[in-house]
């Protein structure tokens, strides 16, 4: 009770007593805290869909057989007839999208027979005295879920490849499917029919016994299938996804915690300004009889009120976050890898733990250093010294000198291999590089203090004068109030670069790869794991139109290849436009190797998928074809920034042998020399008329992937600003706590002849030289963050080579954005200090 | 009590139990002499440098209003070194505050230099202020993060001016000091900071310089050597020294002695 009552006074007093610089403080912490959560929240919302949305009414297996382009359809026969029991469902997985919304749904194929004997599958809701098996045989009948249509015998028309149907709802999706999002759900047959997969399915479910044990069925049956026929524990795929998807989310979740490392630095000032504030006091109470553990413990714990306070604010404010970040997330998820609707946002008790154990873990960690400081002091020594002299204590000489150390292990960990397919070493690097920034900015600011101290005197006057010379004498505080806005802005800019040299890359790549002057893909919004077709008869009517030189036919399967989900495309290659414009990483012209890869089986692979399976040129590659495990020799490997996973390509003519199916999954149509563009269109639009496919000229798709590109980056940029907002916040809380300190300096400074507007002035000169210190070491730690993000980062977690790029325009507008905002924070202090009564605090003492 | 002076104090004599001076108090200038100290010597209006008018100060606080000045009148010419003694709480700071322009009396009205500071703006007082007002501090009130020559430089800058050097050098030579121009304050002793918070004061030829408690914080035998600084700015130059102090042997070093009570001048004694 009695520390109680002494923190109390001595501690919380204090900080009602501040009241705009303590809430400052609390906001930009919970901010931090909140925007953590809510990368943590929408992130499990977003992954949470894996299982529900392809996998919807799916009962209990737990064996699944796939292959890639498909199962075929008599191994279903062959499995259910084997002498064991063994319940074998067989299933369509695809995607439709609604032509009235145009929204995309999960669109199911399940055999209706099996499900009925299936004792754990999902009970589906139909009008009374009706049976399911009244409407299996009917080609147009649909079950759905209620939110997609709230009536028996309503009609929906769905876009399935290339074509629309109208559909008659028979009944609807169980509650019990635990549907997240709308799902559309058919007859086998039927959807064999709509989709085009005649002869195949996509997915066998097998529900074995419990003994002889897992293994052992996995194995007898295994024995029993073709090469190419892939058995595997159900979920497989759901693990695939998200171990794909753990690399965007370990990225997300570092980058979500930059706020929180900025709002580290606000508490360590925060802190480090009370301490150096109640130096004197800290020597009472020392001489009263306090011991060293005492005052450590009080300061301490003034840093986890913060840390309490802010992750309690930060709850509701995390959760609303998480709102707006689920959509984002939701849609970059959607382009970049699986296609998945957000489930419900769940404030769970996990996570407001996390909350906690994050706001004040950080706040109680920045805190340490000051507070251990404060009870080393000796009594004497505290009671005795200003606070002038404690905060010329800054050893200048032996930071710089850490900070060299600090760059040199950073340079030395960057080079280090990913650790569990994690850029672990990476982000060890961007720490070290922090850390060794914070320490060398007060060498930095003494070297450069002088010379923006005399240009800006000559510029601004007196005011200059007084304010770069108290940043300069208050060099601790000067130094973590830079530190802070730098790292934020080194944060923003590293990102920007990245972002921008990505950016950059892509719009070149596109260049190169795209081509034609045409492309038609079906309608509806694509996806990473959505693969519909266009009918093979219009590319063969494309190319018969005047003015088309060239129809390049490029289809793409999901593959799953060493656990992680690939893309298996192959593109016709006998035009010699098409084999133009891909950019092997050998250097190697396309045309020699795109001629090579149309004989025999030569394959080429995509820069990610090399990287991600370590896949060298004129290495052996094993692909599963249907039924058949096909050996096929790596002739080159390319550039490509269209697909995370990878992409295998073969040679169209290579892949019909395996894979028959003639659909193509996009076109692209080369013109003869001195075409019309616009006449060609509508002849094109002619040719396609009665299927729904999009056509895109050049310039048109490769604006449609940098939206797509522009779409997936959202986010980051969302998460920057907050992380410069936190850091704004803490610029502003930080001067209103130089104005009280140094009211007596502005006070002596009314009494000399300062006018109220030169007091303003002093403190907005203030805030703009920390602007003008934090933009140069931010920028200068932003650029070598920015090489660790690209050619570390980056090249660990997706295998992409991004060329480097300044993207000069984004970073003039970013950084003159910050200094405005860093500027405008000084605008609340300094109207504090404008109203000080001068006779007050020149007599305070 | 001379000719020179005449008191016009409104507070009835009975209550205070004294014999009283005349109603006004008006403290006339010695004949001038040349000063040593300043380059460019006071110059300004004919009459008293400041005059206090039936001025009453009253604060409010939390329970009640406090009256620190109570119908306080006070003319005192160019030239004379004016101390200000009394108890503390008396209300010598309020009367240097409302000398020096930094308040405004709640009634009367004080007028420095020709100018009345009843009807000025905010603005028009700092500009009064720049122009004829140089303030010394108890504390000596020193930027620690400005050199010796740039915290004498302070008044001209604020002021505008463009070259402050050669007067800030000027002023710090008056007062011994041009050695340590550019040391750093904390490299100073405490009478030495008070030498440059004295130059600093004078830098811009105020017409009145105002100082509470100057030798506070010193020891006596520097603080003698404050006075005899200011004694000698005072005889030398024709500026005019307005001083707060608690000595009573420092106040007799002066020209005039101004003993106040409660709020009130209880006497004025002319050395």
């Amino acid at each position: 009770m009695p520390y109680l009552c002494l923190f109390l006074r001595l501690i919380v007093r204090p900080m009602l007593r501040e009241k705009t610089r303590s809430l400052l403080v609390l906001f930009a912490v919970s901010l931090g805290v909140a925007v953590a959560l809510a990368i943590e929240l929408a992130g499990d919302a977003a992954a949470s869909s894996f299982h529900t949305s392809l996998q919807t009414v799916a009962g209990e297996y737990n064996l699944e057989v796939r292959a890639a382009g498909g199962v075929p359809q008599s191994l279903v026969g062959d499995l259910a007839r084997l002498p064991w029991a063994i319940r074998v469902t067989p299933r369509i997985e695809d995607h439709a999208t609604v032509a009235a919304t145009g929204e995309t749904i999960p669109l199911i194929g399940i055999d209706f027979i099996a499900h009925a004997n299936d004792p754990d599958g999902a009970r589906f809701s139909l009008p009374q005295n009706t049976s399911i098996f009244n409407d299996i045989n009917s080609p147009d009948a649909l079950w759905v879920t209620r939110s997609l249509c709230d009536h028996v015998g309503g009609t929906v028309t769905l876009l399935i490849n290339d074509r629309q149907h109208a559909y008659t709802v028979r009944g609807f999706l169980p509650s019990s499917a635990q549907v997240s999002g709308d799902v559309a759900v058919m007859d086998i047959d039927a959807a064999q029919q709509a989709t085009g997969k005649r002869g195949s399915v996509d997915r066998i479910l097998l529900k074995v016994p419990d003994r002889p044990g897992f293994a052992q069925w996995q194995q007898r049956i295994r024995t029993l299938l073709p090469p190419g026929v892939q058995l595997l524990p159900q979920g497989s795929e759901t693990a695939a996804n998200r171990r794909m998807l753990a690399a965007f989310r370990w990225n997300l979740r570092i980058l979500s915690y930059i706020a929180l490392l900025v709002g580290a630095f606000l508490i360590y000032n925060t802190i480090s300004v009370s301490v150096v504030r109640r130096r004197a006091e800290i020597g009472t109470v020392r001489a009263l009889g306090a011991g060293r553990r005492a005052v450590l413990l009080a300061f301490l714990a003034e840093a986890a009120v913060f840390g309490v306070l802010g992750s309690l604010l930060a709850l509701p404010l995390g959760r609303f976050l998480a709102g707006g970040a689920v959509r984002l997330l939701s849609a970059t998820v959607n382009a970049l890898y699986v296609s998945s609707r957000p489930g419900p946002l769940a404030l769970s008790t996990g996570s407001m733990a996390l909350a906690f154990v994050v706001g004040i873990g950080v706040a109680v960690a920045s805190a340490l250093a000051p507070a251990l400081e404060a009870a080393r002091v000796p009594p004497t020594e505290a009671m005795a010294r200003g606070r002038r002299e404690y905060d010329v204590r800054v050893e200048r000489r032996r930071d710089a000198v850490l900070a060299v150390l600090l760059a040199l292990a950073a340079a030395f960990t960057s080079r280090l291999p990913a650790l569990g397919g994690k850029p672990v070493f990476g982000y060890i690097a961007a720490l070290l590089l922090v850390a060794a920034s914070a320490l060398a900015i007060p060498a930095l600011i003494t070297i450069l203090m002088p010379v923006l101290s005399a240009a800006l005197r000559r510029l601004l006057g007196v005011e200059a004068l007084l304010a770069s010379r108290s940043l300069a004498g208050s060099l601790r505080r000067t130094s973590v109030l830079v530190g802070t806005l730098s790292t934020a802005i080194a944060m923003m800019t590293s990102v920007a670069i990245m972002v921008g040299s990505f950016r950059q890359t892509v719009v070149t790549w596109m260049e190169c790869q795209l081509p034609a002057d045409f492309y038609l893909r079906p309608a509806g919004e694509p996806g990473a794991d959505r693969y519909p077709t266009i009918q093979p008869g219009l590319a063969d009517r494309i190319a018969k139109l005047p003015g088309v030189a060239a129809v390049s036919r490029f289809r793409a399967y999901p593959l799953e290849y060493q656990g992680l989900p690939a893309t298996l495309a192959s593109a016709e290659l006998d035009s010699p436009q098409a084999r133009q414009g891909t950019e092997f990483l050998s250097g190697q012209p396309s045309s020699v190797v795109l001629r090579a890869l149309a004989t025999g089986n030569n394959t080429i692979v995509s820069e990610p998928f090399a990287n991600k399976h370590h896949v060298h040129t004129g290495d052996a590659l094993t692909l599963p074809l249907g039924s058949r495990a096909v050996p096929f020799h790596v002739i080159g490997i390319f550039y490509d920034y269209g697909d995370e996973g990878g992409i295998v390509l073969l040679a169209r003519s290579t892949m019909l042998r395996y894979l028959p199916d003639p659909a193509a999954s996009s076109l692209a149509v080369y013109l003869t020399p001195g075409a019309d563009l616009e006449t060609v269109r509508a002849r094109i639009r002619e040719a396609a008329a009665g299927t729904d496919v999009l056509l895109f000229s050049n310039g048109e798709i490769r604006r449609e992937g940098i939206r797509t590109f522009d779409q997936t980056f959202a986010i980051t940029y969302a998460l920057e600003a907050v992380a410069i907002l936190v850091a704004v916040l803490g610029v502003a809380g930080a001067l209103i706590s130089i104005v009280i300190d140094r009211r007596r300096e502005f006070g002596l400074l009314r009494f000399l002849g300062a006018s109220t507007s030169q007091i303003r002035g002093l403190i907005l000169v203030e805030a703009g030289l920390i602007g003008i210190l934090a933009n140069f070491v931010g920028l200068l730690l932003g650029y070598l963050l920015s090489l660790i993000l690209i050619y570390v980062i980056n090249q660990q977690s997706f295998g992409w080579t991004i060329q480097f790029h300044w993207p000069v325009a984004v970073l003039i507008a970013a950084l003159s954005g910050v200094y405005a905002a860093t500027v405008l924070a000084g605008l609340y202090p300094a109207s504090v200090a404008q109203h000080l009564n001068p006779i007050e605090v020149i007599h305070e003492e | 009590m001379t000719d020179e002076f005449k008191s016009r104090n409104a507070a009835p004599p009975e209550e205070r139990g004294l014999q009283v001076p005349p109603i006004v108090h008006s403290i006339v200038s010695p004949d001038e002499s040349s000063c040593s100290f300043s380059s460019s010597p006071p110059s300004g209006n004919v009459g008293p440098v400041l005059s206090i008018e039936g001025v009453t100060k009253t604060y409010t606080t939390e329970t009640e209003p406090v009256r620190a000045l109570d119908n306080v009148s006070l003319a005192i010419e160019a030239g004379r070194f004016v101390a200000l003694v009394g108890r503390s709480g008396c209300g010598k700071s309020t009367l240097l505050h409302l000398a020096g322009a930094m308040d405004f009396p709640s009634e009367g009205q004080v007028v420095l230099d020709g100018v009345s500071t009843r009807h000025l703006c905010e603005g028009e007082l700092t500009q009064l202020r720049r122009q004829k007002v140089g303030f010394v501090f108890q504390s000596f009130q020193l930027l620690h993060t400005l050199s010796v020559i740039e915290n004498v430089e302070l008044p001209l800058l604020l002021a505008g001016r463009a070259d402050p050097r050669p007067a800030a050098l000027h002023w710090l030579a008056a007062v011994g000091l041009a050695d340590l121009a550019y040391r750093m304050p904390h490299q100073l002793s405490g009478g030495q900071m008070q030498r440059v918070a004295i130059a600093r004061a004078l830098v811009h030829g105020p017409r009145i310089l105002l100082a509470d408690e100057p030798t506070g914080n010193l020891d006596s035998a520097t603080g003698n050597s404050i006075l005899e600084l200011l004694q000698r700015i005072s005889s030398e130059c024709r500026t005019t020294i307005l001083m707060a102090t608690h000595s009573h042997e420092f106040a007799s070093a002066v020209d005039v002695v101004v003993r106040m009570r409660d709020g009130r001048i209880e006497e004025v004694a002319v050395r």
